[in-house]
């Protein structure tokens, strides 16, 4: 599902909040509108209108090289769009400079990816306390609630546990609770089920979504999986860098 | 061609994503290796030629019946520089015979022969001391050892004072000796010491260049072993690309010697500068650099990708590594004891292996040591950094030491040699007066010419005698006049002052001094080589993670902080305590006397730490451009 693009891009930033949230009734947590990203003369993004709620998740699908990692690095600040907005909580946040993006993802957003990427030197309590320490949060605080989140992800008893020593599948709800402990506002997954067998991935989405909508997080997963996205609330199909109805 | 042989070359051509850097990093490594392994070889083998073109004037046989020459040296001062005078008498009636090396004829009693430098001088009074309008030749490059030598030689009568079988002279045997001069065995020593110590660190560099593209390489080969390589293919892949990278990394290493070899051979070590062609380096010395660089290069790869070869999934999925043990700290004992053992020996052979004995212990202690102090700072931290890079240097203190191995063993270095080399001896003479040897019964005589001839000069002077020594005050600063106005007055001496004797044994101090400010430049570079090669290797470690990172909202800045006091952290903690015991070590060799004088010692610990500090900082920083390129996106 997808929403109309506003007609004029030349209005002041309060005439444009006042258009952003006409246009995403009922209130959207994450809002891109007409975003446009080039690659030198490749086409990344074509105008893709975007909005998410808080709570929702939402399945971007589509075959591969069309955009579906694009997408989600323009909505996450990671990439900044060659034209069109992101919205976050009804901020503009594409024009924020390169700083503040790194901050607004550390505190705002929350990642999981295809794999894992923890720290192999870290054990799994500390990968997960590492954003709340870099946020100024002292050790004992932030190893004690990177703890409780691991508990709620079903790994109280890996705490101590290095990346190595840890299951693909224990791996990645290590990651997903590093993406959680911060209480973001979306959570960001680019293919998190794509490693792992089906049975493990069906439990790590399922965990994923429940977790990050339960605490009213929105969910935008990039996957391939027809499994994974018949988890999500809704299906955002990307076919040559536009939104697709096919 | 063999698949893989082909895949290995394909591979350097075609390095991939951040592999360019790698490969680069490696040849770079590679080439400061063979770098400065030629220049090893070539200094040494450089120092043998000096010595064997002067080696005639050390070749004795104490037989004054078929002895073709007698040689008599004397220390002469000639405008304030030391000046080194040879008597040469012919023995035996060889005077038809071949001249000694350097001299277009043998010298006949009168002539005197000067090295193109000395001759330079000429206008200095030599002409009055020698009594010759001009000199009688000049000494060609084939006996001199440097072009700067200051040498006279000076025919004289075998009857002549100095020459006779009382004066015991040295007779030679022939003019074509090649026993080893003094100064430049010395030096062949310090050569010895110099490998001893840096050999580690060399291996070391070694190690971390091929360390550098095996990063690179370790989960593609892993990949390569899932998809069904056999463990001998994929080993051979990567001794074809190491052997590659290595090879160019030699022909760099030798282009980099001979365009540098210019400025190596202004370095005043023995005397004076080297002539180009002592330090040129001769084919086969190339042959052994072309093929043993890439060799211990390939060895070093396939030793540190051995866990990929034998455990794919072990590699790709980082599995923990084995602890060092404190087991490793008895080595730390071997090397002081045998130092301790061996010191009063003197001979050369057991004193070098207990040196590198001890050098070994710094290197295979230093990881536990590392460990150790990574723990620490993992339990204690309290912010990202210092937890990043404290669970680092605990996770694989082999890797965090392994870059700066050799900086730390040059502190083993410095403190070795801040106690035990001998660097503020010979310079407390003072100028106030000169002084002549003579025969006993002589004394008087020779005092009442000296006042004579410096009366007549118009010198007021102050002669003093005791049993066997003339001493001279003499109210000027022109003490090459008095010299001149003194000289052959005790026929095979030349007045000199304590000072003058002093600037003339100062050469061997100066070398010294030379010889340790190069051991430390060659590890100071072998050092920065390493660490920035291991930097590399570490950010290409690191970039997939770091990557994650950058993109959940960690700053660049954490990562990048968290990795240099990774690097620091080694020389700091590790590198101080084996100042300590390379002090210890020379202790133990010297039975517990500190040989240094004056502030040498100090100002050396001084500078060492102060630029060993600045080089980390500096190296480690190559690093950071290649972690902000692979991180990024």
């Amino acid at each position: 599902m997808s929403f109309q693009s506003p007609h004029s891009t030349q209005s002041t930033p309060i005439q444009q909040q006042a258009q952003y949230a006409q246009l995403t009734q009922p209130a959207a947590v994450l809002a891109g509108r007409g975003l446009v990203k080039y690659y030198g003369e490749v086409v990344g993004l074509a105008g893709v209108d975007v909005a998410v709620q808080s709570g929702e998740a939402l399945a971007v699908m589509g075959p591969s090289g069309n955009g579906k990692t694009t997408l989600l690095h323009v909505l996450a600040g990671i990439l900044t769009p060659d034209q069109g907005e992101v919205w976050l909580a009804g901020e503009r946040v594409d024009q924020l400079g390169d700083a503040a993006r790194t901050v607004l993802r550390r505190r705002r957003l929350g990642f999981v990816f295809q794999d894992n990427q923890l720290l192999a030197e870290l054990p799994a309590d500390e990968n997960v306390a590492l954003p709340l320490m870099v946020d100024g949060i002292s050790r004992r605080d932030a190893v004690g609630r990177a703890r409780t989140m691991l508990a709620q992800v079903g790994l109280s008893a890996e705490v101590g546990r290095r990346p190595g020593e840890l299951s693909g599948g224990q791996a990645q709800r290590v990651a997903i609770a590093r993406a959680l402990v911060g209480e973001p506002q979306v959570v960001f997954a680019d293919e998190p089920t794509g490693a792992l067998d089906a049975t493990t991935g069906a439990q790590v989405i399922d965990l994923l979504v429940g977790a990050a909508t339960h605490r009213g997080a929105a969910v935008v997963v990039v996957t391939h999986d027809d499994a994974v996205a018949a988890r999500c609330n809704r299906i955002l199909r990307i076919v040559d860098g536009r939104v697709s109805d096919r | 061609m063999n698949p893989m042989t082909d895949l290995g070359l394909r591979f350097v051509r075609r390095p991939g994503p951040g592999g360019r850097a790698a490969n680069l990093a490696a040849v770079g490594a590679t080439a400061v290796v063979a770098l400065l392994v030629t220049f090893l070889i070539a200094g040494s083998l450089g120092l043998t030629h000096r010595s064997d073109r002067i080696g005639w004037r050390s070749t004795l046989n104490g037989d004054s019946k078929t002895a073709v020459g007698a040689l008599h040296e004397v220390q002469d001062m000639v405008a304030g520089k030391p000046v080194t005078r040879f008597d040469l008498a012919i023995l035996n009636d060889k005077t038809n015979a071949a001249p000694p090396p350097g001299l277009p004829r043998v010298p006949k009693p009168g002539e005197v022969f000067l090295s193109p430098k000395l001759a330079e001088l000429w206008g200095s009074g030599l002409s009055d001391r020698y009594k010759l309008p001009e000199p009688t030749g000049v000494i060609s490059n084939a006996g001199l050892s440097s072009p700067d030598d200051l040498v006279a030689i000076r025919g004289v009568a075998p009857n002549s004072a100095g020459m006779t079988a009382s004066d015991h002279p040295d007779y030679l045997e022939s003019w074509r000796g090649t026993a080893i001069d003094g100064r430049m065995a010395f030096l062949l020593v310090m050569v010895a010491f110099g490998i001893a110590l840096v050999l580690f660190p060399l291996l070391s560099l070694v190690g971390q260049a091929a360390g550098v593209a095996a990063k690179r390489r370790e989960h593609r080969l892993a990949a390569l072993r899932l998809a069904g390589a056999t463990r001998g293919q994929v080993l051979l892949l990567s001794a074809v690309e190491q052997a590659v990278l290595a090879f160019f990394g030699a022909i760099a290493g030798l282009i980099g010697y001979t365009v540098l070899s210019p400025l190596i051979a202004r370095i005043p070590l023995g005397g004076g500068r080297w002539y180009l062609h002592d330090l040129t380096v001769r084919w086969w010395v190339i042959l052994v650099v072309l093929i043993a660089v890439p060799v211990l290069s390939v060895i070093s790869a396939l030793i540190g990708l051995g866990r990929v070869s034998i455990t794919p999934l072990g590699v790709v999925r980082g599995q923990t590594r084995k602890a060092a043990s404190a087991l490793r700290l008895g080595l730390l004992v071997v090397g002081p004891v045998m130092l301790a053992v061996l010191g009063t020996g003197g001979a050369v052979l057991p004193l070098l292996i207990g040196i590198g004995l001890a050098a070994l212990a710094v290197r295979v202690v230093g990881p536990f040591a590392v460990q150790v102090i990574g723990r620490f700072l993992a339990r204690t931290a309290n912010g990202p950094v210092v937890l990043l890079a404290g669970r680092r240097l605990a996770d694989d203190p082999k890797a965090a030491f392994r870059p700066v191995a050799a900086l730390v063993l040059s502190g083993f270095v410095t403190g070795f040699l801040a106690l035990f080399m001998p660097f503020g001896l010979a310079q407390d003479g003072t100028d106030a007066a000169f002084s002549l040897h003579t025969d006993q019964g002589q004394t008087v005589a020779v005092a009442k010419e000296v006042s004579h001839r410096l009366s007549e000069a118009g010198f007021t002077s102050e002669v003093t005698t005791s049993e066997e020594s003339v001493d001279i005050h003499v109210s000027t600063t022109d003490r090459e006049k008095v010299r001149t106005i003194l000289y052959d007055l005790v026929p095979d001496q030349v007045p000199l002052t304590d000072a003058e004797k002093d600037a003339h044994e100062a050469g061997v101090y100066l070398d010294m001094r030379l010889g340790v400010a190069l051991l430390l430049g060659l590890v100071f570079v072998t050092g920065a080589a390493s660490t920035a090669a291991g930097a590399v290797g570490t950010a290409l470690d690191q970039s997939a993670p770091a990557r994650a990172l950058r993109r959940s909202g960690i700053p660049l800045s954490v990562i990048e902080r968290s990795a240099r006091l990774a690097a620091v952290v080694p020389v700091i903690g590790v590198g101080l305590p084996v100042v300590g015991f390379g002090a210890l070590c020379g202790l133990a060799l010297s039975g517990g006397h500190i040989l240094t004088q004056g502030s040498s010692g100090a100002i050396l610990l001084a500078g060492q730490v102060i630029v060993g500090l600045i080089l980390v900082a500096v190296a480690g920083a190559a690093g950071a451009p290649v972690l902000r390129k692979a991180s990024a996106g």
